[in-house]
């Protein structure tokens, strides 16, 4: 192997044999001979036009392979070891709400008793406000504010429910609203049904009717809650991990 | 040409050591297309995004482990070792092409000239010359490959260019005069009539 590559490489210049330092030609160019090599190239090629040419050829491959077209990546490709310092913190806090906003929903769900899906949301937004809300009907005292609690949460038909109200009798009348104000409060079930026995039968059915307790809005507000936040604590939670 | 460059390189590649993830996105966002460039031309580029995302991630790990003094030397040896393990799982899945025959064939003569063939300094001028080489590149065992590149395209001196690719410095040089000569054989087996100027 080596040899025809040898011999190929001797040449006979005024009468005696020189090598071609060919394998030399592209240190030279990079200049990465040490100086008595580079010397004894410099001296070949001011003797050899063949050798001078190779040089030429290399030097100019050289740049070609210089000169291609940088290719540009089609997206960024450094990782983002880096957080920013808000970012655990955040990350605690969506946690934090999403719980609070699932405890809520669960929360809500449980107290309106409601099954899924009915009525929760159109009863919402007459819920939270009413308690102050003027009422020229109604007796004065507690009991006439504890009715009009009553009446105003009611979506279906409060004047029903007025009308019978008002041929109870006063301690009847009472009774029902202080029983009415522990369901409320979320006491017992066996309490409204006690006050809705004493009761005369429309009246319970408007009272049951009118009881949903509201906690502010819709339970299906929290749970949209819960998922959001927990979506971001999710996000916010695989972002961290990966620096 | 870069000495207050490299100093604040040397300056970030202090912090980034000391764990200042900042200083290392800087630090790779300034090596990030050098490498792609490299890494296309090594595996192509299918491979090669992913090829320099898991060089820098890998940088950035053992980052506490550089030692030496230059970073971009360091991280195209990560890169290019990516590139050739890379390119050897493939050799062991056939259903791509292997590689050329690699270094054994020893001593590369040179091709002269094919007989009849268009002058390609006349007809294309550079644009069709690139073309081959970027073909004449793709068919070099990849060692040669790499070796040539770091030289010519990204500029490392030989001794840098043994650091990064461990091999000794006799090696590099062949290497890469057996690159070169490849792709000049390429050029002028297609009528290249050697640089214009």
């Amino acid at each position: 192997m080596r040899e025809p590559a040898g011999a190929a490489n001797v040449v006979r210049e005024g009468g005696y044999a020189t090598v071609h330092p060919f394998a030399d030609l592209s240190a030279y160019i990079d200049d990465a001979l040490d100086p008595s090599a580079k010397a004894a190239v410099e001296t070949h090629l001011a003797a050899c036009a063949v050798c001078r040419t190779h040089l030429a050829e290399l030097r100019g491959t050289a740049r070609l392979i210089a000169a291609l077209p940088a290719p540009v990546p089609s997206r960024s490709l450094v990782p983002r070891v880096s957080v920013p310092f808000w970012l655990a913190p955040i990350r605690t806090l969506a946690t934090l709400a999403s719980g609070a906003a699932l405890f809520l929903f669960v929360g809500s769900l449980v107290l309106s008793g409601l099954p899924f899906g009915t009525g929760g949301g159109a009863a919402a937004p007459a819920a939270a406000p009413a308690p102050n809300a003027p009422n020229a009907g109604a007796p004065a005292g507690p009991v006439g504010a504890a009715d009009q609690r009553t009446a105003s949460t009611a979506s279906a038909s409060p004047a029903a429910g007025y009308a019978v109200n008002a041929t109870a009798s006063p301690t009847q009348e009472l009774q029902r609203s202080t029983d009415a104000t522990k369901a409320v409060t979320g006491t017992a079930a066996p309490a409204a049904q006690r006050g809705d026995k004493v009761t005369t039968a429309p009246v319970a059915v408007v009272y049951s009717a009118s009881e949903r307790p509201q906690l502010g809005p819709s339970p299906w507000f929290w749970l949209v809650l819960a998922v959001g936040f927990g979506a971001l604590a999710f996000v916010l939670q695989r972002r961290l991990r990966r620096a | 040409m870069k000495g207050a460059a490299s100093e604040a390189s040397a300056l970030l590649v202090e912090r980034a050591r000391q764990g200042d993830a900042r200083a290392f996105e800087q630090l790779a966002r300034d090596v990030e297309r050098p490498l792609y460039r490299h890494a296309m031309r090594m595996v192509g580029q299918d491979d090669a995004e992913d090829v320099v995302q898991d060089a820098l991630l890998s940088a950035w790990r053992s980052l506490s482990s550089f030692e030496g003094s230059s970073f971009r030397a360091w991280i195209f040896r990560i890169a290019t070792n990516r590139a050739l393990d890379r390119l050897r799982s493939r050799r062991r899945h056939p259903e791509l092409p292997l590689d050329p025959p690699g270094e054994s064939d020893d001593d590369r003569s040179w091709a002269e000239p094919a007989a009849t063939g268009p002058d390609l300094a006349e007809i294309a001028g550079d644009r069709e010359a690139l073309v081959i080489v970027e073909q004449a590149l793709d068919t070099l065992p990849a060692e040669q490959r790499a070796a040539l590149l770091l030289r010519d395209v990204e500029g490392f001196a030989y001794e840098e260019i043994a650091t990064i690719t461990t091999v000794e410095i006799g090696t590099v040089k062949s290497r890469i005069h057996r690159g070169r000569l490849a792709v000049r054989n390429a050029l002028v087996a297609r009528g290249w009539k050697g640089p214009a100027g």
